[in-house]
């Protein structure tokens, strides 16, 4: 079982996960911090988050449109955004407007075919916590974060573009 | 020219220790090749047939004498001599060995260069014109927006694991030679009535198994709008671009399936919600990068060189170099120079080291420093000074560089084809040549005028053949190499499609066939009328009539 | 018959199987004579091979000038170098097993034997 890296102040660090994530057909457990599909978040996320005594989290897939969340996203405790596969960019755009323009602050989790060699790109674009499918630990993450001395976008990290660091 | 600063360099050094480190994982086994494949493509690193591949980007197709003889440093040190020259403004190492591709990219850094994206499903290496800067035609210099285009494109968060591969063509002259309209984004500056600067937004164009001629999506996109414009259509491409079916990813195909309009109403809807201050570029960025282009010293010059002319009179052979290579210059006293790849015998697109090293030396002495790859596979000197053509005649004349052909018959796009790439089905070099030969004879070659001959390996299309006046496309049938023959097709602002002709021919009968096309247009042609016109004039039907009789 | 034939992960550099080990030149590698479980053996112990081999596959042999050629024409390219540049890659060696692989028939070569036009 792949543990959970988050990344704090551009250091990333194993933390205990504390939720778990359910199939739909899982049965909801009494306690505990679970983290629901979008469609059964539709469905089942009122009742869950009215009982107070635990944080839900809302799993988004790629043909899944992010926007659908914007007014539930003060109540969850994280997006965990899926990759099936490494190659399948879309993850990305929903973090990005996660972060940039519906303002969420939460923890945005990369789950799925998550690999190290894609860890720069899913920090620019916001996600700050990992579930690694190649049991790349958090150094790999940190290294990730460093990688480069220079970037020539403005994204959801904060990092200064290039275009910025020159007229600073 | 745009000159790297510190922080450009910083930023190669840092990718190429990234892909040393790359490289080292893979063959300690941490990686997988199918985790690796997508890493060594967005370095441009292929596995062919015999080798790896380096696919090095030149960016807007503008090199420097010190990067052109690193690059042939490059060919004699870790290839067999020879780089070749892509369609889309790349040089193309065929003997690379894996173990050395991190060395080549800290060398090509050292000057400036890089393979970054020249493949992968990202954004690719973006082309332009071989004339910017150069030409009296274009409205605006448009290496200023393929460099801002480079920065924002480059190792892009957002749009680094896109549906498919997307290519960004520039141009601002009225005459397109970058093939802008079968392109993935075709941008085409313009002026508007009220003076102010816009793009005309072609998007979804594109060659391969569906070939399109992209539609205009937006008329005039004001210049300064351009990125946050740019983030719009990715974005909607990213999200909504086919990821089921590889021959459907493209978003041409996307474009074709909303239709123009619902796709240009998407991406209006996704650009109305990005904040424009934070995604367009700021003036001051813009102007640093243009004043970097603005600064080419030229000289005044008479219009008139009395010594290019007493040595023209004296010369056929200066005479029919000038006739067909030489372009005019929007500064007097200075001509655009093309220098052909395409001499008898050569392999379209392929220089030697020696002759990368020779038109360094030219573009040093004559040529302010400046070189230029086109996407037919050619070079061009952009500033040469009419004075000094004479010299440079002689000079290109002895390293074999000389030939006088450009857009004539025997200036054949090729692609590799089987001789080189995993993904071809038939060879394309040997045909080219087949073809070339018919039109030695220059006289002949400057009779039959413009015509754009193009052949492709395989249904990929980076041979053009989709748009060529006579495009040859190469098939497999039962292991034979058969090659089917369209007319028609054009990658310039008129920009068309080719269609069939009809059944392929086997590999010794295509020269001949085009040379049957060939005397079918001489018959058929009013006055001046290139190829392509008598043929959109009479259709396909006379040059199949001549080309097809049927079998007894 | 058969040989089998992969890409050296290290250099690209195509390679045929022989006995265990991967050798450079076609004319080395092992034939495979209707042995359908000795060569899925072989590409499996191939493709156990990540960091060595890449793209391990069987290929099918016809005969040419008394020695053995791919018949797939891109197999004859593979095995020879590009036709444009005699002298680069695995030809430049020559001898009669080059020889033998440049004259190969089969099924590949574009022959022209379909003659699908007639001049008027």
């Amino acid at each position: 079982m792949s543990r959970l890296i988050k990344l704090t102040h551009g250091v990333a660090a194993y933390v205990e996960d504390t939720f778990v994530s359910l199939a739909d057909e899982d049965a909801i457990p009494e306690t505990g911090d679970v983290i629901l599909s979008l469609s059964r978040f539709q469905l089942e996320g009122d009742a869950l988050l009215s009982s107070n005594s635990r944080k839900v989290g809302v799993r988004i897939e790629p043909s899944e449109e992010v926007e659908a969340l914007a007014y539930d996203l003060p109540r969850l405790a994280l997006v965990a955004v899926a990759f099936p596969k490494f190659r399948d960019g879309r993850a990305y755009t929903s973090a990005r407007l996660l972060r940039e323009r519906l303002n969420y602050a939460g923890e945005v989790r990369a789950v799925g075919d998550v690999l190290q060699e894609q860890a720069g790109f899913m920090v620019r674009c916001g996600f700050d916590a990992f579930v690694p499918a190649d049991g790349a630990g958090p150094e790999a993450w940190t290294r990730a974060v460093g990688r480069f001395r220079h970037v020539y976008q403005r994204a959801a990290d904060g990092r200064p573009a290039a275009l910025e660091e020159r007229t600073a | 020219m745009y000159q790297y600063d510190a922080i450009d360099r910083e930023f190669l050094v840092d990718r190429s220790n990234e892909f040393r480190g790359q490289v080292q994982r893979r063959l300690a086994g941490e990686l997988t090749e199918d985790q690796f494949k997508p890493l060594r493509l967005m370095n441009g690193l292929y596995l062919q047939l015999h080798a790896y591949m380096l696919r090095v980007a030149i960016p807007y197709g503008s090199l420097n004498p010190a990067q052109m003889r690193r690059l042939a440093w490059i060919a004699r040190t870790y290839d067999k001599g020879y780089g070749h020259m892509t369609t889309r403004q790349n040089i193309q190492f065929n003997w690379v060995k894996l173990k050395d591709a991190p060395d080549i990219l800290d060398a090509l850094a050292q000057v400036d260069l890089h393979a970054i994206q020249t493949s992968g499903n990202c954004i690719r290496n973006t082309t332009s014109d071989p004339y910017a800067g150069a030409t009296a035609e274009e409205v605006d210099d448009p290496r200023v927006w393929c460099e801002v285009i480079r920065q924002w494109s480059t190792l892009h968060p957002e749009f680094s694991y896109l549906p498919r591969k997307f290519k960004i063509a520039v141009t601002a002259s009225a005459r397109d030679r970058t093939a802008a309209k079968v392109h993935d984004i075709g941008l085409m500056l313009r002026r508007a009535r009220d003076g102010s600067l816009g793009f005309e937004v072609i998007v979804g164009g594109g060659q391969g198994r569906t070939p399109h001629v992209g539609p205009t999506i937006k008329e005039h996109l004001p210049v300064g709008r351009l990125l946050s414009y740019l983030e719009a259509v990715l974005r909607v491409y990213n999200r909504h671009g086919r990821r089921d079916n590889i021959y459907k990813a493209r978003i041409k195909i996307l474009v074709a399936a909303l239709g123009a309009e619902e796709f240009g109403r998407q991406v209006e809807e996704e650009w109305a919600k990005i904040d424009a201050a934070r995604a367009d570029l700021p003036d001051t960025e813009l102007a640093r990068i243009r004043g970097a282009f603005a600064a080419t010293p030229f000289e005044t010059l008479p219009a008139v060189s009395e010594p290019f002319e007493a040595a023209r009179a004296a010369s056929p052979a200066l005479q029919r170099f000038v006739r067909n290579n030489v372009k005019p210059h929007k500064k007097p006293g200075y001509a655009i120079v093309e220098i052909s790849l395409k001499a008898q015998g050569q392999t379209p697109g392929d220089a030697t080291a020696d002759q990368l090293d020779v038109v360094a030396d030219l573009a040093e002495r004559y040529g302010l420093n400046d070189v230029r790859v086109t996407h037919a596979q050619n070079l061009v000197l952009p500033h040469v000074k009419l004075d000094d053509l004479p010299a440079v005649h002689a000079a290109l004349a002895a390293a074999d560089l000389a030939t006088a052909n450009i857009d004539l018959a025997s200036d054949i796009i090729a692609c590799p084809g089987l001789d080189y790439c995993a993904l071809a089905n038939a060879r394309a070099i040997g045909v080219a040549q087949d073809i070339a030969a018919k039109f030695a004879d220059e006289d002949r070659a400057e009779t039959v005028g413009e015509l754009k001959i193009k052949i492709s390996g395989c249904i990929n299309a980076c041979g053009h053949h989709h748009v060529a006046h006579i495009g040859i496309l190469g098939v497999d049938k039962k292991g034979e190499e058969f090659y089917q023959l369209s007319l028609g097709g054009s990658g310039a602002e008129d920009a068309s499609i080719g269609k069939i002709l009809g059944p392929a021919l086997p590999a010794d009968k295509v020269a001949g066939a085009i040379d049957t096309l060939v005397e079918a247009y001489l018959g058929l042609r009013n006055g001046e009328e290139r190829f392509l016109d008598t043929y959109r004039r009479v259709g396909l039907e006379p040059f199949k009539e001549a080309v097809y009789v049927q079998a007894d | 018959m058969k040989a089998i034939t992969a890409n050296r992960l290290l250099d690209g550099e195509v390679v045929f199987w022989k006995a265990g080990q991967w050798v450079d030149a076609f004319g080395d590698a092992q034939l495979f004579d209707n042995d359908d479980a000795a060569v899925e053996a072989a590409v499996a112990t191939g493709k156990g091979q990540p960091t060595v081999v890449v793209d391990v596959y069987p290929i099918d042999l016809t005969p040419s000038e008394g020695h053995w050629a791919p018949v797939s024409y891109r197999e004859r390219i593979r095995a020879l170098g590009p036709t444009n540049e005699p002298t680069h890659g695995k030809q430049a060696e020559g001898g009669e097993a080059i020889d033998a692989l440049r004259h190969a028939a089969g099924a590949a070569r574009s022959t022209g034997r379909v003659d699908l036009i007639r001049r008027k």
